[in-house]
């Protein structure tokens, strides 16, 4: 299986097949060169077979080149094939290797263990021999003791028996015959202290047949590792898992256990969130039914025959959140930019948001390019824009998990200045028409109780502000009343007096209108002061042109283009549209109009 | 007509000049100031037609009011006739200063002695604008008329005379109804004669009452402390209620601590000059 060879023998292939493409163009090339060449020596035969011949030529041709085709292409497959095998080839040798080593190891262990038993048992028998050669030993002494004993009292016997002195052989005979017959009494142990087998148990082989028996056996598999989350796989209900095995385990299936992380661990554990768990083949899981927004903890086991893997570490993955809702009555415009304002949609805090915007073509047809404002921290955005557009304008409420889907998007012009009224400004006795650019005062009395207790609402003034943009710059805007409604317009600051009239104190400049018996009186009231002026063509339509930069507030009647009054002032904040009715009546304002060119000479 | 220049100062960037010419309504030298802005330089501009009150001449408006600034912003050619025939030598000519010479209030003369020169609105209305049209770099369509006082009288009766021909009209404490003040008793009974029914030709709030043509919209600015005012000479009352229930816009504007002089001409020019540019470069 020597990979060289079977390379060599595909380049074998190929040059043959080479070669024989090579014949075969030779071949037919030489027939042609046959057929085409003119000087032969039987020339009138071959003139009438050339004709014929140079038809066959044209065929040849055509063949040849489809043969040489089919031939490229048998070609490239048999070299794709040849590769496919080289790859099999490799993975089955790895795979070979692998189980080589692992069965050598195996073995290895094996063998380890039973020289170490081996060892074992070879130093018990030492002991044992150790311990009986000992006893042995000692009996030996105890023998030879006694054999001394013997023959000393043998010996006395015998001299005793052989001295001449009778009377000491009398004197000591008795005791030395007694001494014998004791010592003939004494019973001479002849057993062997020990036995001479040796005590050889069975030895406990029972771990090493199991370790034979695993090497056949897979081992139980390792933890396998879950990979952290990946950017945008998330969606709101779902999560897209995937995990790994550590090592080169046979796995028969994964466990993969989910539940929700609690904002508010509680004090008891009584109420520990359900940990729903899923089985599956893949390494891969796209958990689906969860809520938004949410932190949810996973981790995977793995199983085979043998058993189950130790559980993977914990990870924390998190689903998207909900798109944000846009506040359609709380955005803003102006020729240079928008405010929008929306509602995260998401009870939990997201990280942040991104703003997307598409103008929008004359004809209707949204623009291929969005452009993104991301990192938005909070649930407002003053964007800016270019005049004379329109635009779709979305959000999007984003977290680790990824973006949201879109929100619904509203549609900015940005023509002229628009903004609706803060209708939590307005007065109790004041009502807005559902389009929001109609203010009333009815005549009726209102209860009491309907005053609000709220610290924004006017409260003598029947007013109401409006929600202008804050962009410096020109603003313009246009009042419809009608001849009889005595009104005051202008502008305000946000903090203005709430419990005081417009144009009375400092922070408001206002165009009013009062209606005494005799005629219409018109003032331009600020710091409760007004020039004196007369007006001898009743507006019925008044434009309001701002000027930050110049500092000027100015009035027209816009039926006849007439300019009115302006104030001079350097507005330090921002100000806001301001609108009130100073007898039952009402008035409608208008924008998005372009400012025309005669309000900013 | 053959102009000769009689002064030339650079001013505001653009050129204050004095002219004289033969006047063939007036049968005498008339002088004439002409403001032309820089743009007048490369372009064809409005123009605007000052007229002066009692006992001026050319000269107090381009040294008093302080109008070069804003024509010069605005691109306006401001033309400032005297206010009635010179050295024409006639008896009790220089008699008062309301009546006469620097009083020629705007009127074509019908009784003798003056009827031969005192053509003040012909002059104005006819002669000077063809004269200006033909030597200065002008719009002929862009006309508006302006004036103090005698001449506060004079644009609102031209304007109100002429309906479509000035496309804007403004005065500073007009004297609006002469018939019934002394300045326009006298000066009409010299110079139209006795018969009231031929002076309401020349009164603008009896010309209020029957104009119809295209829409005006008048600006009027008075001093609150003018002495004229208060001695019934100018009658803004009654200007603004016949325009009122005739539905002529008017703005009309009191200013307290303000008099008759130049002094409060001057500070309201640039918003006079403002509403005549709104109309004139439209």
């Amino acid at each position: 299986m020597d990979l060289y060879e079977i390379r060599g023998g595909r380049l074998g292939v190929i040059a043959e097949e080479a070669e024989l493409q090579e014949l075969s163009r030779e071949s037919t090339a030489m027939e042609t060169y046959n057929v085409g060449s003119p000087p032969s020596p039987t020339a009138a035969e071959d003139g009438s077979d050339g004709e014929e011949d140079a038809f066959k030529e044209g065929e040849t041709e055509g063949e040849i080149i489809l043969i040489r085709d089919q031939l490229q292409e048998k070609v490239a497959e048999m070299e794709s094939f040849a590769g496919h095998l080289e790859e099999i080839f490799l993975t089955v040798e790895e795979n070979f290797g692998r189980q080589e080593q692992h069965l050598e190891q195996h073995y290895n262990d094996v063998l380890q263990t039973l020289s170490q038993r081996q060892d074992e048992s070879a130093a018990r028998l030492e002991e044992e021999k150790k311990s009986k050669l000992e006893a042995l030993y000692g009996q030996l002494l105890a023998c030879g003791q006694a054999l001394d004993a013997s023959k000393e009292l043998i010996e006395t016997a015998q001299e005793v028996y052989r001295s001449q002195d009778k009377r000491l052989l009398l004197k000591t005979v008795m005791p030395t015959i007694k001494r014998i017959e004791e010592f003939a009494k004494d019973e001479v142990d002849l057993t062997l202290s020990t036995c001479l087998e040796f005590n050889t148990p069975l030895a406990d082989l029972s771990d090493v047949k199991t370790m034979m028996d695993s090497i056949n056996v897979v081992p139980a598999p390792s933890a396998p590792v879950i990979n952290p989350q990946m950017p945008n796989s998330a969606t709101q209900t779902s999560l897209r898992v995937c995990w790994s095995l550590f090592s080169d385990d046979t796995v028969e299936y994964y466990e993969l256990y989910y539940r929700p992380v609690l904002e508010d661990t509680p004090a008891d554990s009584t109420f520990t969130p359900q940990v729903s768990k899923v089985t599956l083949k893949e390494t891969h899981c796209t958990v689906a039914d969860l809520l938004p927004n949410a932190q949810y903890e996973l981790w995977v086991t793995a199983t085979n025959t043998t058993g189950i893997s130790p559980a993977s570490e914990k990870a924390l993955y998190m689903t998207v959140p909900s798109p944000p809702v846009i506040k359609q009555r709380e955005c803003s415009s102006c020729p240079e930019a928008a405010l929008i304002r929306w509602e995260s949609g998401n009870t939990n805090p997201v990280d942040s948001y991104t703003v997307e915007l598409r103008e929008m073509g004359a004809d209707g047809t949204e623009s291929s390019i969005t452009e993104s404002i991301v990192a938005v921290p909070t649930c407002q955005c003053l964007i800016q824009l270019q005049p004379g557009q329109r635009y779709l304008i979305s959000v999007r409420a984003v977290n680790i998990g990824g973006p949201s889907d879109r929100s619904e998007p509203i549609t900015i012009t940005t023509t002229g200045t628009f903004f609706y009224l803060l209708e939590d400004t307005a007065h109790p006795c004041l009502s807005i028409s559902e389009d929001g650019f109609t203010i009333f005062y009815g005549d009726e009395e209102l209860p009491i109780s309907a005053m609000a207790l709220d610290d924004n609402t006017f409260t003598r003034c029947v007013a109401v502000l409006g929600d202008l943009i804050p962009v410096r710059g020109r603003h313009y805007w246009e009042v419809e009343v009608d001849d009889g409604t005595e009104f005051r317009i202008g502008v305000a600051y946000e903090d203005t007096e709430r419990n005081s009239y417009l144009g009375a104190n400092s922070t408001s400049w206002c165009m009013r209108h009062i209606l005494s018996p005799s005629r219409h009186k018109y003032e331009f009231l600020h710091n409760g002061w007004s020039p004196d002026l007369r007006i001898t063509v009743n507006p019925v339509r008044i434009g309001v042109a701002l000027d930050y930069d110049r500092g000027t507030l100015s009035f027209f009647n816009v039926n006849l283009e007439q300019h009115l009054h302006t104030f001079h002032c350097h507005f330090q904040n921002y100000v806001h549209p301001c609108f009130s009715l100073d007898n039952p009546g009402a008035l409608t304002v208008h924008n998005s109009i372009e400012a025309p060119e005669y309000t900013f000479i | 007509m053959a102009l000769t220049l009689v002064s030339s100062n650079k001013c505001a960037g653009g050129f204050q000049k004095v002219f004289e010419h033969e006047s063939t309504e007036l049968k005498c030298k008339m002088k004439f100031a002409v403001y032309l802005p820089p743009k007048a330089e490369t372009d064809k501009c409005a123009v605007m037609y000052w007229l002066s009150g009692l006992t001026c001449t050319e000269q107090n408006f381009i040294t008093k009011a302080g109008s070069q600034l804003g024509a010069a912003e605005h691109g306006i050619i401001i033309v400032a006739p005297d206010t009635s025939p010179r050295g024409c030598n006639i008896e009790g000519e220089d008699e008062s200063w309301d009546f006469g010479t620097g009083a020629g209030f705007y009127v074509n003369a019908t009784q003798d002695p003056w009827k031969t020169n005192y053509r003040m609105y012909a002059y104005v209305t006819e002669e000077l604008p063809k004269l200006i049209n033909a030597n200065f770099p002008t719009d002929p369509e862009k006309m508006s008329i302006s004036g103090h006082s005698m001449g506060g009288h004079g644009a609102l009766i031209c304007a109100l005379k002429n309906p479509g021909k000035y496309k804007a009209v403004s005065a500073f404490a007009p004297i609006c109804n002469p018939m019934q003040c002394p300045w326009g008793q006298k000066a009409f009974s010299g110079y139209l004669g006795p018969d009231r029914s031929t002076w309401e030709a020349y009164d603008a709030t009896v010309l209020a009452a029957s104009y119809s043509g295209p829409q005006l919209d008048i600006l009027i600015d008075q001093g609150r402390d003018d002495q004229f005012l208060s001695a019934s000479q100018l009658l803004p009352d009654n200007l603004i209620a016949v325009c009122s229930e005739k539905k002529i816009p008017v703005v009309f504007r009191l200013q307290p601590g303000y008099d008759h002089s130049y002094f409060f001409i001057y500070s309201f020019m640039n918003d006079h000059i403002k509403h005549h540019t709104k109309y004139l470069n439209a």
